[in-house]
């Protein structure tokens, strides 16, 4: 096997395993493979460069399609099927496809066909499948004599989520109007240094999986764009400001720890240069996988779980969105370089959208709050998402914790503000609350 | 292929198809260098870089730039001598030993100069001696003392020594070149020294930068103050910011005031500098007056008469490719956003591609580049206006390559995949494997035979110049005083090439000048040569090209002609000695004379038109609209189509007025002329909502007065059938009010043209209305309609009066005139994707017989129309306006464009797929990024830009899916005068400069008062892609008719006019008895010209 199908997340268990390869026996560490395996879906994305809202979307799809092979070959979950209270619930009915022998191999296979699929460089997963179909025959969870049919209910159970994906709003995206910034003081315009069109300005007509009114998540109403001194935007610009120049080593490392941006440009000259992250999403079902191997989960309940994830954190982003294109709001990198320093720079690249509310605090905020209900509170974790990045691993006693510095990171980064981040947070919470509710645990 | 617009006999295409035009000189001869083997010429110096941790593109971001080539006559024997540059490698001097033979004599002399980055080289008598020096020029990321630029003074039999500090100008900048020119006419020669910055600057800083000065990035001014260099740069108005990255300066004197000015191109987001010498010490950068657009990423340039009409010229090189791979590897998204804050940040316009400022006088230059055909010649270096065939035209040779490919699309993603993979991997990202990593690919140099009439054609395989390589520094001279020049060619990484001249040629004249002063080559003298009424002028500023000079031999050529009818020198004090009748095919040697008489200008000729101040009052429609959010593969905006405008005297008070269209979100309205302004008529009140595409005023109830049919258009955000679509009709109430008529029919097209006309003769005044498009859903075809009028202005729609349900075409102009002799009124229509129609009135219906009056092969962009008897022969020919041919986009007999439309992903949304020749196939216009943004699923199908790039329309579709589509094409793009002859209309080319714009306004009156009828045209379209750029040559043309079928172009000195914008409407008016035009613009005032 390849280097580079090291698991990212292999830090994250406490075990040192010098080299891990995919020759694991059939009672194998379930969570790690589905980690590994899910990882190759997160570096396909990282190809693409899939914007936040695109990844989780992915996400939710490809983790969908494992948990519904779990679900339809009769596996038990822990907290019930979490698809009778969604949207897409009339359109994930049983396929009677009977049991199979092993629905852990048919799960991950249906989870590379759904991202083979959606995914624009998808035929990148083919040499995954493949090497899934020999790890497979090598390790006797499937035989020579039983693959093909593993391999065709993984296929039956991919054409049933691709055929909701297919109509969950995403290909109309394209026959819409693109943005036109605003014109007016406190509006959006793109920022330095590529000044990339804003991303997926129509992301709100997108399908949500739990979400039925988006307006219920609608978050506090922000601060109105005011520079007089005193007033809250003013105060906000400043602190942002002045935050930035006296960061803490590891306010610092905060900041860079969740940057998480997928796309960061840098100019020379007539060359740019592309530097790639996995988006916000990745870094939560990073988590995700990394809570489950520590809790030793089973495959059922490692599959639902990522599932609910995905499918929470794509329900966050279009609620998000759907708050940034209704606020159109400036990033504090504009106005500030419009009002009070011209050369003025954060330390996190701006992302092209919209300030308010924060992404990464609401997509957070709701993965924990989903996370924390599953395992608990004060389920403690070394998050090591990042070390590929130069940025060591982090330990979090809570997922709350993490969220809560996922946050306030984007601040010391100087790309949001203080009510962006602490109203998004609780837009991330409302969501996840109502998601955990609605499931009926 | 060119267009006559004389009358040929044979009718049809014959005119078409009639070969190049002829030099000026009426004879052809075909260009042909050879390169002189190493082992003739012994000039081994080869420009070698070696790549290394220390040494690389991403530490010196002008790595690759190449070296120069200095051409001079060292040692006064007559023949050429050769220094070369090389940038990690030693300078060299080769001595001219005659016969293209030379001698390596760079030990002896020691100008191998130090061990630092090299860059430019200039020859010029620094010390009017009247020996030529040397000055060479250094930059890279050494310490300032490694930059100190070197001047070896010549002391005489090749032996130099260097002095640049003891004229002080031995400069630690980042020089690119040294340019010596005279710029305050005091007799010595001055110093320009061209910087560039070493950093890239972030756009944050722009602001901040700007208004900085930067030691070694900035631009510099040295005076010669009695042998010594004064640095006055700052008092003498030179920007010297650090975002300079100066690539090339040029003297000239471009406004013909006789004081030298410079040009200076810039790389990146600064935008080049005209340098306007004002005469006083002082330089003023005018250039955003005078170039309406520029290069994006300057490079090389040069400054030459190419047309012969005694006003110089101005070429800029850029970096577009002219093959469909390497441009769809270079293109990424558009962003309008980012264009938008360059422009206010005032960055001007600019565009990657080779700009060709083509000088009209008066400070007036349409950029011509595309049109002249040499606009995309790839990653340029050189631009060399010479006459290489002596046929009395200068033809362009350009150097072009880069070493690696790095601006290509996929090495941005792969360099962050490397970067993402080695980190996986838990490995050190290594610089130099990226840079190694990054393809080569070689280029040929451009060789253009210059053919006049503002046409050059490709010669480069057929000149010797198909081998590929990477050049950058080149200068010409007669090396073997043969009577021709020779060129010579630096190289990266390869011996530099002697390329001599072995053209078919014409006779030829050389002039070499001395004065006794302290400038004794009379650096900065211009030469005019009178020959069989061409002039040819020529001035001597060796500097030009990229990092190189070249000969101070002025060269002519000649043609078929023995003789000269004379020449003048204009001395660089302003005196002037002529010669009359020098033999040719020489060398002429002229010295200055004594007691010469001083310049004087000719005086200025009235022109015919005259701008006046007649507009005050009038209220014109802004937009900022960009329909390309709309529909992203559109090519142009069609919401931004006014104002259009229509006159009448409503009131009856015997005074005109003016209506003028209006946009939506600012209403039409008409005006009156009283006291010397417009103020608003009081009849007449329009909605806002709506966008006037037509206005007609027309007698529709036959009570003697005049009343107004307006017929709606834009595309704007007007759903497709959008109320504000409706064509609304106000009849006059006999007391000039216009009543709006609510029983007018009510259907929804956004209307291109109308025409009011009796279209089943009963004596009413019928209309026809042509539809333009259908808002959103570009290019699907509307249903234009006939209504039919009671006699009353009670209009009924007559459904089946017209073929094809009046599905026609996207029409935008239409006009009437009884072609078949029946005494009805027939229709003759335009429009986009579309041949002209010629539609046979059968009495309330008509009948398509366009094959009848039109050839085939006419399908064009076609956007006005017009009608007269221009040849004078009693029937009424037609004008018609078309894109012209100064775009990317090619369309003739032989190459088409094809619009292909569906919902191909089935999303509910048009997509329109342009299919155009580039280079040598159809290709899709679309880049990656605007395709991918237009349909999902070719995100899977194109997952970079490698895969795409040579991506044909079958890669993106099945035949099933292109066989259902909707199919446009178009194959000629000219506007055209089409003469009315009994077989039929025959088309003929209206006169080359007509075909720099595109031309949406057409009136004829007769201007000169010869009784002929002339044209006036107006058009440019400034509202297109990005990557198209604004077309905006056009100042409003003045065709005289010179007599059956002839036009004879203006320019705008002669015509008087000078409108820069979008006109989109002409209109004559009497006001106060002077007969005045006006021109509606697009998101300007109107501009009013009286006639003189």
């Amino acid at each position: 096997m390849k280097k580079t199908l090291t698991c990212l997340f292999l830090l994250a268990s406490f075990l040192v395993i010098s080299h891990p390869s995919l020759a694991q026996k059939k009672d194998s560490n379930w969570p790690r493979i589905y980690s590994e395996q899910h990882f190759h879906i997160t570096e396909v994305m990282v190809t693409d460069v899939a914007s936040p809202p695109v990844a989780a979307r992915i996400y939710a799809y490809s983790n969908l399609a494992a948990y519904r092979v779990l679900q339809e070959s009769g596996a038990e979950f822990s907290h019930g099927d979490f698809l009778a209270q969604s949207t897409i619930q009339g359109k994930m009915t049983g396929l009677s496809l009977g049991n199979i022998d092993a629905p852990e191999f048919a799960a991950i296979y249906a989870m590379f066909l759904v991202g083979e699929k959606i995914m624009p460089s998808g035929y990148l997963l083919e040499e995954k499948q493949e090497a899934w179909k020999a790890w497979g025959l090598k390790t006797k969870t499937v035989g020579k004599k039983n693959i093909e049919a593993h391999l065709a209910y993984a296929q039956a159970v991919a054409d049933q989520v691709l055929s909701v994906a297919r109509k969950d709003g995403y290909l109309q995206l394209t026959a819409m109007t693109r943005y036109t910034p605003k014109e007016g003081p406190g509006y959006w315009y793109p920022t330095p240094p590529a000044y990339m069109a804003a991303v997926e300005p129509e992301w709100k007509t997108m399908q949500t999986f739990f979400l039925r009114d988006l307006d219920q998540y609608d978050p506090a109403p922000m601060a109105p764009f005011d520079l007089q001194p005193g007033a809250s935007f003013q105060r906000q610009m400043m602190e942002v400001y002045e935050r930035g120049k006296k960061l803490s080593e590891e306010e610092r490392l905060i900041a860079n720890f969740w940057d998480c941006n997928p796309f960061k440009v840098e100019f020379a000259g007539h060359m740019a240069i592309g530097v790639k992250k996995i988006s916000p999403g990745g870094h939560w079902m990073g988590i995700t996988g990394i809570a489950a191997q520590k809790a030793e989960l089973g495959f059922a309940e490692t599959a639902f779980l990522h599932a609910l994830v995905g499918m929470a954190l794509h329900d966050a982003f279009v609620s998000c969105w759907k708050a940034k294109y209704d606020t159109h709001r400036i990033r504090p990198e504009t106005v500030i370089n419009q009002t009070l320093d011209e050369t003025w720079k954060p330390i996190l690249q701006t992302p092209p959208f919209p300030e308010y509310t924060s992404g990464h605090s609401v997509i957070s905020s709701a993965a924990s709050t989903l996370l924390t209900a599953y395992f608990g509170d004060g389920f403690g974790f070394v998050d090591s998402s990042e070390v590929y990045f130069g940025l060591p691993e982090r330990e979090f006693t809570s997922f709350y914790q993490a969220s809560d510095e996922a946050a306030i990171s984007r601040l010391y980064g100087g790309i949001h503000f203080r009510d962006a981040i602490e109203n998004g947070v609780v837009q991330g919470k409302k969501i996840g609350a109502f998601i955990w509710e609605s499931i009926g645990k | 292929m060119r267009f006559v617009f004389h009358i040929t006999s044979k009718p049809l295409l014959i005119a078409f198809l009639s070969g190049l035009c002829l030099a000026a000189f009426g004879q052809e001869y075909s260009s042909k260098f050879e390169a002189v083997s190493l082992k003739k010429s012994k000039v081994n110096f080869k420009n070698q870089l070696v790549e290394d941790q220390k040494n690389n593109i991403l530490r010196y971001e002008y790595f690759y730039n190449g070296g120069g080539v200095a051409i001079g006559d060292l040692d006064g024997d007559g023949l050429d001598d050769i220094f070369l540059t090389g940038n990690m490698t030693a300078n060299k001097l080769y001595r001219n030993l005659g016969g293209l033979k030379f001698e390596d004599v760079t030990k002896v002399a020691g100008v191998g100069g130090k061990d630092s980055w090299t860059t430019g080289v200039s020859m010029a008598d620094v010390n009017g001696d009247g020996l030529l020096d040397i000055y060479v020029s250094f930059s890279g990321k050494g310490t300032p003392e490694s930059r100190k630029n070197e001047l070896w003074i010549n002391l005489g039999g090749f032996r130099f020594e260097e002095k640049a500090e003891d004229f002080g100008i031995a400069d630690p900048s980042n020089t690119t070149q040294g340019l010596f020119f005279d710029f305050d006419r005091d007799g010595d020669l001055d110093l320009f020294l061209l910087n560039h910055h070493i950093q890239v600057i972030n756009t944050l800083e722009f602001d901040a930068v700007r208004k900085e000065r930067h030691p070694y990035a900035g631009d510099k001014l040295y005076e010669n103050v009695g042998g010594k260099f004064i640095d006055i740069s700052e008092k003498s108005g030179i920007k010297s910011n650090a975002l300079g990255f100066g690539l090339s300066v040029l003297a000239s004197d471009i406004n013909g005031d006789g004081w030298p000015d410079l040009l200076v191109t810039n790389d990146y987001i600064e935008p080049d500098y005209l340098y306007l010498n004002q005469g006083d010490g002082t330089f003023s950068d005018r250039m955003a007056e005078n170039f309406q657009h520029i290069s994006h990423f300057s490079m090389g340039a040069d400054i030459a008469d190419i047309n012969n009409d005694g006003l110089p010229d101005v070429l800029t090189l850029d970096m577009l490719p002219e093959d469909n791979e390497r441009q769809k590897l270079l293109y990424g998204p558009e962003n309008y956003e980012q264009y938008a804050l360059m422009l206010k940040q005032g960055f001007h316009h600019q565009n990657m591609r080779n700009m060709l400022q083509l000088n009209q006088g008066n400070g007036a230059f349409s950029e011509i580049g595309q049109m002249a055909g040499i606009s995309n010649t790839d990653w340029s270096w050189s631009a060399l206006f010479l006459d290489a065939n002596n046929d009395g035209q200068k033809d362009l040779f350009v150097t072009n390559g880069y070493f690696r490919d790095y601006t290509n699309r996929d090495f941005l993603k792969y360099k962050g995949d490397y970067y993402f993979r080695q980190a996986i991997d838990g490995q050190k990202a290594d610089t130099l494997h990226l840079v190694t990593s990054m393809t080569s690919t070689p280029v040929h140099d451009y060789f253009f035979e210059n053919k006049g009439n503002l046409q050059f054609l490709d010669r480069s395989e057929a000149a010797g110049f198909a081998s590929k390589n990477f050049s950058s520094g080149a200068a010409y001279s007669d090396l073997d005083n043969d009577g021709d020049l020779d060129l010579v060619v630096s190289h990266l990484n390869e011996t530099a090439s002697i390329l001599e001249n072995k053209s078919e040629k014409g006779s030829w004249l050389q002039v070499e000048l001395r004065e006794k002063s302290q400038n004794p080559y009379a650096l900065g003298a211009l030469l005019t040569v009178f020959a069989q009424g061409e002039t040819q002028k020529l001035e001597l500023y060796p500097t030009r090209g990229f990092q190189s000079s070249s000969t101070y031999r002025l060269h002519v050529g000649l043609g078929p002609n023995s003789q000269v009818d004379s020449l003048q020198i204009l001395w660089p004090d302003q005196h002037v000695q002529t010669l009359v009748k020098p033999t040719i095919n020489q060398l002429l040697r002229i010295e200055k004379a004594e007691g010469l008489p001083s310049y004087q200008a000719s005086p200025k000729k009235q022109s015919l038109l005259a701008k006046a101040s007649d507009g005050a009052g009038i209220a014109v429609p802004t937009s900022s609209l960009n329909d390309f959010k709309r529909q992203p593969l559109m090519l142009t905006m069609p919401s931004h189509l006014g104002p259009i405008m229509a006159k009448t005297d409503l009131d009856g008070d015997g005074l005109e007025e003016l209506f003028v269209g209006g946009s939506k979100g600012s209403p039409g309205r008409i005006y009156t002329y009283q006291d010397s302004a417009w103020v608003a008529y009081r009849g007449f009140r329009s909605a806002a909502e709506f966008t006037d595409a037509v206005a007609l005023f027309e007698d529709f109830n036959g009570d003697g007065k005049a009343d107004l049919f307006l017929g709606s258009g834009g595309y704007h955000d007007y759903t497709s059938e959008d109320a504000s679509l409706r064509d609304r009709l106000f009849l006059n109430d006999g007391n000039g009010v216009l009543v709006p008529q609510g029983n007018f029919p009510d259907y929804r097209i956004s209307t291109g043209a109308a025409v009011a006309l009796d279209a089943n003769g009963d004596g009413f005044l019928d209309l026809f209305v042509g539809a333009r498009l259908i808002p959103g859903r570009y290019p699907e075809i509307p249903a234009s309609r006939l209504l039919l009028n009671d006699g009353k202005g009670k209009f009924t729609l007559s459904e089946a009066a017209l073929p094809q349900g009046g599905k026609l075409g996207m029409i935008t102009a239409a006009t009437k005139q009884d072609l078949d002799g029946d005494g009805l009124q027939d229709l003759i229509l335009v429009g986009e994707y579309l041949s002209p129609l010629a539609l046979i009135n059968r009495k309330g219906s008509f009948e398509d017989q366009s094959e009848r009056y039109f050839p085939a092969l006419l399908s064009g962009w076609w956007s006005s129309l017009a009608q007269a008897d221009l040849d004078g022969d009693g029937d009424l020919d037609l004008v018609a306006g078309n894109f012209g041919l100064n775009s990317q986009l090619v369309a003739n007999a032989d190459k088409s464009l094809r619009l292909y439309a569906a919902d191909f992903d089935q999303n509910g949304s048009i997509d329109p797929i342009l299919e155009c020749f580039v280079d040598d196939d159809y290709y899709p216009f679309a880049s990656r990024d605007e395709l991918l943004d237009q349909m999902a699923g070719m995100r899977s199908k194109f997952t970079n830009y490698a895969g795409y790039s040579k991506a044909k329309v079958s890669d993106l579709f099945t035949p099933e899916e292109l066989a259902k589509a909707q199919r446009l094409e178009a194959n000629m793009l000219e506007s055209t005068y089409f003469e009315n002859t009994p077989e039929g209309f025959v088309p003929h080319a209206l006169p080359r400069i007509a075909q720099s714009n595109p031309t949406y306004a057409i009136l004829v009156t007769d201007l000169n008062g010869d009784g002929r009828p002339d044209l006036i045209l107006g058009g440019n379209q400034s509202q297109n892609r990005i990557r198209i750029g604004k077309i905006d040559a056009g100042l409003g043309l003045v065709l005289l008719n010179a007599g059956p079928g002839r036009f004879q172009a203006l320019s705008p000195a002669e015509s008087g006019l000078m409108i820069k914008g979008d006109i989109k409407s002409i209109l004559e008016l009497s006001l106060g008895g002077q007969k005045t035009l006006v021109f509606g613009i697009n998101q300007q005032q109107p501009e009013f010209y009286h006639r003189q």
